[in-house]
């Protein structure tokens, strides 16, 4: 029986925090809605969430979190606020994760002694498997233990220190966010955490699938910058990188091309598989006894997926690319950021939208050749048009522009390769009077280079009011 | 008010004065204040003297001197401590090494109040930030806990020179005679605190007199404040260490308890360096000791040592973090193996603290302090020949909690009793240890259930390497297969946690007690603060987020550990501090920063000198952007060596940068070409 008013929610929310004991070797699984938050405090033992450690008696604040406080020691913690899910697990295959780490350590050991580079290591495996959660897992204890690693996301579907559509590298010597995964880029003001200096290339397409030819470039173009910086920081040489894949790759056949390309790219040794028998049998064949370009021997790993992983719902999923947008402009709960609205004459923009490859076939145009008459040739190369470059219109409201670091009448290559200055929004376009409505993460002029549209994200409607 | 005078000027004054003070006198202290109060311009070249001064000041000098620090962070304040904070925990350790411990009880009663707002402000901060604060507790916990055991040490090797029978009057070695005080790795060599207070009474003598006709002004409660912490303390008299004597128990087997009991302190020590504020981990600490002490100067019967012995082996498993060596002799008794592994760390942790409830080391305490005062229980000598009030965690309220009753027998035996390393003498053993280890009710304990699964999963091993150095070298067997990866290896996990012991409170952050691991721990509370200062003005500032860096600067981007590199040879560079008149090396100079402007109208200025632009970098240490070599002068920003440049010799003109320390137009060339060869890379390689 219903009684009007009674407010069963907002009763739930002030109800006494609950105190779980979590026995060693176990974690407790909880899942908090968007918009709700659940605080957590370590009373005493150990915990950590994917291998970062919680300090005792300070309130972890979470929110749309699917997350787990794993304990090697025993723990206690405090609970305030309502979890959707919440239980304690017994069996995770935390110890195979941990020992992952220690083999991994041996084998810096040794690069470090024969001045090679650390470890490689590249992890795939179908959607929600866990993969992201291990990279953090291994990032953490490899931090932990002194290490940089260097951490590249190659799934564009959800960003690393960026938003989605982003492809992302950045070393992790210092603590990580246990709050906010993997942490927050700078902003102009001191952050609470160490930040984290990324670099970030921009996709645009959810898939690798939607564009192979132009995903396999930006591959090979991060690789070449994580290679360039294995050269010059000692500190991440000797650790190595962990490489993220985008499930969709571990899905079918048809894309191990492109899984081979990022570990040839990337030079990977170490391939861990998660949660599937045949995607790891089908590695096998593909990498067992194979080795990378630097003569070191591959190996090919399986592991358990963690029972904890959930399959995120394309709400959930949604719901976190606009969280991550959010946070881009607005930043989070720890700090507010300003973003500054401008009007920009469409004149003052230069838009390149990526083209999707079925168009490029029917596509004649040369590709803006015109406007490279005082650029350099492409080596008397020219490849099919990446890009097409277009008017501000109505369909671009509410879409994300990525912001490159090269002129705006660079060649294609160059602003596909372009490492991204970040992202602005597009709040309005006014046809009639030829204007937009930008969001800048800074204030100012918006950087006169080439801006690239692509279709991922997603538009998102109310992110400015 | 503004003296006028160039901040070396100032500063020299300020050391002049600082070296006539040579007594704890209220008057010049209050003077001392007084100026620094007026010349908070200077503040930063005022600290770094004070600073200077309290680290090359004779021992029996550098309480004044402290004295002088405490009055200006808590009658001034900002920004000086900000500039005294910085480097506080060398300037507080140095002197806490050096000076004998009537003075150290005084630093103690300091830092206290540095932990708490000052007195009657309105502002309810803590005088330092915690941070600040807790690394000079941490530090000050290990090295006592570790400076009792040096002195079981040092009793036993002087034992050996003595013999039985011989005056122990003679104070062992010690440094008072030597014109080198002891270094830092034997900071409190001095066994017996008492015995350097002959040489320096005069001058406490003097802090009485100043305590007894100074007129308060009540700012500055701590000074001539001799409040002592009696509770804490057995009433020996501290002048006369207790004699040793040799034990005459069957030496193995009070070998072996001793090495357990040293484990175990090792242990807890570990735990609680970890878990500063854990009452449990510090009673269970003190209690153990307390313990070692007892039995280091008590003639026990045999068997009661191997009763203790068989509990504490059974606590030595238990407690297991770290692989101890296991006593070859003792048998615990092992109960029959129940099915499923229940018993777990948890269930373990929580009976171990039960049975070191906070009463237990009140009880402890009461017991030997009665037993010392009585004179009829033949073996009890002197409970502590050592002077215990070095332990900081022998909280007073602890000390002073209720005593109760004890039955007639053996207090020493009672006190072991009662901090659960024997069983009561009349509670049969129960199958479940209390739940509440803070319940008073609860007490006396019933003995430890024999641990089924040790705390780490791991038997002891056989090694006899104490348990941190064990750890640095773990066999890392893991290879990279299924059947290798499956194995569970707590010990290497220990390298994560135990090896680790020292944790930052704030963030979680884990660092080994190396000398390296204790820096790189100051240096990150350090930067804790600066941040913590710093994120107070971004409210008022607003702040967005940073355009990414371009993949030249990302490759060639140095990832700094918090802060490593802006501590180092120039306080000023994280200060940010505006005037910078004075003779400064360049490097100082270029060092120098200041938050780079958010406001575009701002960030587009020139140097009004060169008329170039600043240069924006990321700060590591302030995790911020910045202008670098940048300085603030009424309301026009410069760059610091240009204006140093211009105000050195009163010139008002404009000459030339001749330091300038990267032509940003050069290194953007240099870029550029770097980037063209990458791109020249790609090129080759993406063509077939
Ligand atoms: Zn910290
Ligand atoms: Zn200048």
């Amino acid at each position: 029986m219903a009684l009007p008013g009674l407010n069963l929610s907002a009763a739930t929310e002030i109800a006494a925090p609950v105190v779980h004991e979590i026995q060693k070797d176990s974690e407790w699984r909880f899942e908090v809605a968007f918009g709700s938050n659940v605080e957590v405090k370590l009373l005493s033992g150990t915990a950590e969430i994917f291998g970062t450690e919680l300090a005792p008696n300070q309130t972890y604040t979470f929110s749309g979190a699917k997350a787990a406080i794993y304990t090697w020691h025993g723990c206690r913690i405090q609970v305030s606020g309502t979890c959707q899910v919440e239980y304690t697990a017994e069996e995770t295959p935390m110890v195979s994760y941990a020992n992952v780490h220690f083999a991994l350590e041996k084998l810096r050991r040794q690069a470090a002694i024969d001045g090679r580079e650390g470890p490689r290591v590249m992890v795939v495996g179908p959607d929600n498997a866990g993969k992201t959660s291990l990279i953090r897992t291994l990032t953490g204890y490899a931090a932990k233990t002194g290490g940089q690693p260097l951490v590249v996301n190659m799934d564009s579907r959800e960003g690393m220190l960026g938003i989605p559509g982003s492809l992302t590298a950045a070393a992790f010597g210092t603590l990580m966010d246990v709050e906010e995964g993997w942490g927050s880029s700078p902003t102009s003001g001191p952050s609470p955490m160490p930040v984290k200096m990324p670099v970030v290339y921009f996709f645009g397409l959810p898939s690798p699938e939607s564009n192979s030819a132009m995903y396999k470039s930006v591959t090979t173009r991060m690789a070449l910058a994580v290679t360039e910086r294995f050269s010059r920081d000692v500190a991440s040489k000797e650790t190595g990188c962990f490489i993220d894949t985008p499930g969709i790759l571990s899905q079918g056949k048809n894309n191990y091309d492109i899984l081979h390309h990022i570990a040839t790219e990337f030079s990977v040794n170490v391939l861990l598989v998660l949660g599937s028998e045949r995607l790891h049998s089908d590695m096998l064949r593909r990498f067992d006894g194979h080795r990378a370009s630097t003569d070191e021997p591959i190996s090919v790993i399986k592991l358990l997926k963690s029972g904890g992983v959930v399959d995120r719902d394309e709400a959930y999923m949604r719901h976190m690319r606009q969280t991550q947008i959010r946070e881009y402009f607005f930043g989070d709960n720890k700090s507010t950021l300003s973003p500054h609205t401008q009007q920009v004459d469409f004149s003052q923009v230069t838009i390149y939208k990526i083209v999707e490859p079925s168009t490029i076939l029917t596509s004649l145009l040369p590709g803006g050749d015109e406007d490279n008459d005082t650029e350099p040739s492409r080596g008397g190369f020219h490849g099919p048009p990446i890009f097409e470059k277009v008017e501000p219109s109505l369909s671009m409201q509410y879409s994300i522009l990525a912001v490159t670091h090269v002129a705006p009448n660079s060649p294609h290559e160059d602003i596909r390769d372009s490492s991204l200055m970040g992202f602005v929004y597009v709040a309005e376009v006014d046809e009639q009077r030829k204007k937009l409505r930008i969001l800048a993460p800074v204030s100012g002029r918006i950087p006169n280079k080439a801006l690239v549209w692509g279709t991922w994200p997603e538009g998102f409607a109310d992110l400015v009011g | 008010m503004s003296s006028g005078l160039a901040s070396d000027e100032v500063a020299e004054d300020y050391k002049n004065s600082l070296e006539d003070l040579t007594l704890n006198s209220r008057y010049e202290i209050s003077n001392l204040t007084v100026i620094a109060k007026e010349n908070t311009e200077h503040a930063m070249a005022i600290s770094r003297v004070l600073e200077n001064h309290i680290r090359t000041a004779p021992p029996n000098r550098k309480l004044p001197a402290l004295y002088v620090l405490d009055s200006v962070v808590k009658n001034v304040g900002t920004p000086y401590t900000l500039f005294l904070g910085r480097n506080l925990y060398q300037t507080f350790m140095n002197a806490y090494t050096l000076v004998d411990n009537q003075i150290r009880k005084k630093l103690d009663e300091m830092l206290k109040t540095w932990k708490e707002p000052v007195p009657g402000s309105m502002d309810t901060r803590p005088v330092f930030p915690v941070e600040i604060t807790r690394s000079i507790e941490n530090a000050l916990i290990k090295a006592k806990t570790a400076a009792v055991q040096q002195q079981h040490q040092q009793a036993k090797a002087q034992q050996e020179i003595l013999h039985r029978g011989r005056s122990t009057a003679t104070p062992p070695m010690h440094w008072r005679n030597t014109p080198t005080p002891p270094q830092s790795s034997t900071p409190f060599a001095l066994p017996y605190g008492a015995h350097a207070s002959g040489v320096r009474s005069g001058n406490n003598s003097n802090h009485n007199n100043n305590n007894n006709n100074n007129n308060s002004n009540g700012v500055t409660p701590s000074y001539g404040n001799h409040k002592q912490y009696p509770q804490q303390y057995p009433p020996t008299p501290l002048s006369q260490p207790g004699p040793y004597q040799q034990p005459t128990q069957t030496p193995d087997t009070l070998d072996t308890l001793n090495n357990d009991i040293a484990n175990l302190i090792d242990v807890a020590r570990a735990e609680f360096a970890t878990n500063l504020y854990d009452q449990g981990v510090q009673t269970r600490l003190k209690a153990l000791l307390d313990l070692q002490s007892i039995l280091r100067s008590q003639k026990l019967p045999p068997e009661q040592i191997k009763l203790i012995r068989d509990q504490v082996a059974q606590l030595s498993l238990s407690s297991k973090p770290t692989p101890i060596p296991a006593p070859p002799v003792i048998k615990a008794p092992e109960p029959p193996q129940p099915p499923a592994p229940q018993p777990n760390g948890q269930q373990l942790g929580a009976s171990l603290q039960s049975l070191f409830s906070s009463n237990a080391l009140a009880e402890l305490l009461a017991s030997t302090a009665r037993a010392q005062q009585k004179p009829t229980p033949p073996p009890v000598q002197s409970a502590f020949s050592t002077p215990q009030p070095q332990l900081p965690f022998a909280q007073p309220q602890v000390a002073a909690a209720p005593v109760p009753p004890v039955a007639t027998e053996n207090p020493l035996v009672a006190s072991l009793r009662a901090a659960g390393l024997l069983p009561p003498a009349n509670v049969l053993s129960t199958a479940t240890p209390p739940a509440l280890p803070l319940n008073p009710a609860v007490f006396p304990m019933p003995p430890i259930a024999p641990p089924t699964i040790p705390l780490m999963g791991t038997p002891p091993t056989q090694s006899a390497t104490p348990a941190r150095a064990a750890l640095a070298e773990i066999e890392n067997d893991v290879e990279m297969t299924t059947a290798s990866l499956k194995i569970p290896r707590p010990k290497l996990i220990s390298t994560l946690y135990e090896a680790q012991p020292s944790q930052c409170t704030s963030c979680g952050r884990r660092f080994p007690t190396t000398e390296e691991g204790r820096n790189k721990k100051a240096r990150h509370l350090d930067w804790h603060f600066r941040v913590n200062q710093r994120l107070v003005d971004v409210v008022k500032r607003g702040q967005n987020r940073s355009w990414y860096l371009d993949e030249m600067e990302w490759i060639n981007y140095k990832e700094n550990d918090e802060g490593l590199n802006d501590t180092n040879s120039n306080g000023t560079a994280a200060a940010g501090s505006a005037e910078a008149t004075s003779a400064k090396s360049k490097k100082d100079l270029k060092n120098q920063y200041i938050a780079a402007p958010s406001d575009p109208a701002l960030a587009n200025v020139s140097c009004p000198i060169c008329q170039e632009r600043f240069e924006t970098v990321w700060h590591d240490g302030a995790q911020e952007w910045v202008w670098m070599d940048a300085v603030r002068v009424g309301g026009r920003t410069y760059h610091a060596s240009c204006f140093a440049e211009a105000t050195k010799d009163g010139r008002g003109g404009t000459p030339a940068r001749d330091a300038t320390p990267e032509p940003v137009l050069g290194k953007r060339k240099a870029e550029d070409g770097d980037l063209n060869a990458l791109r020249a890379r790609i090129k080759k390689e993406n063509i077939p």
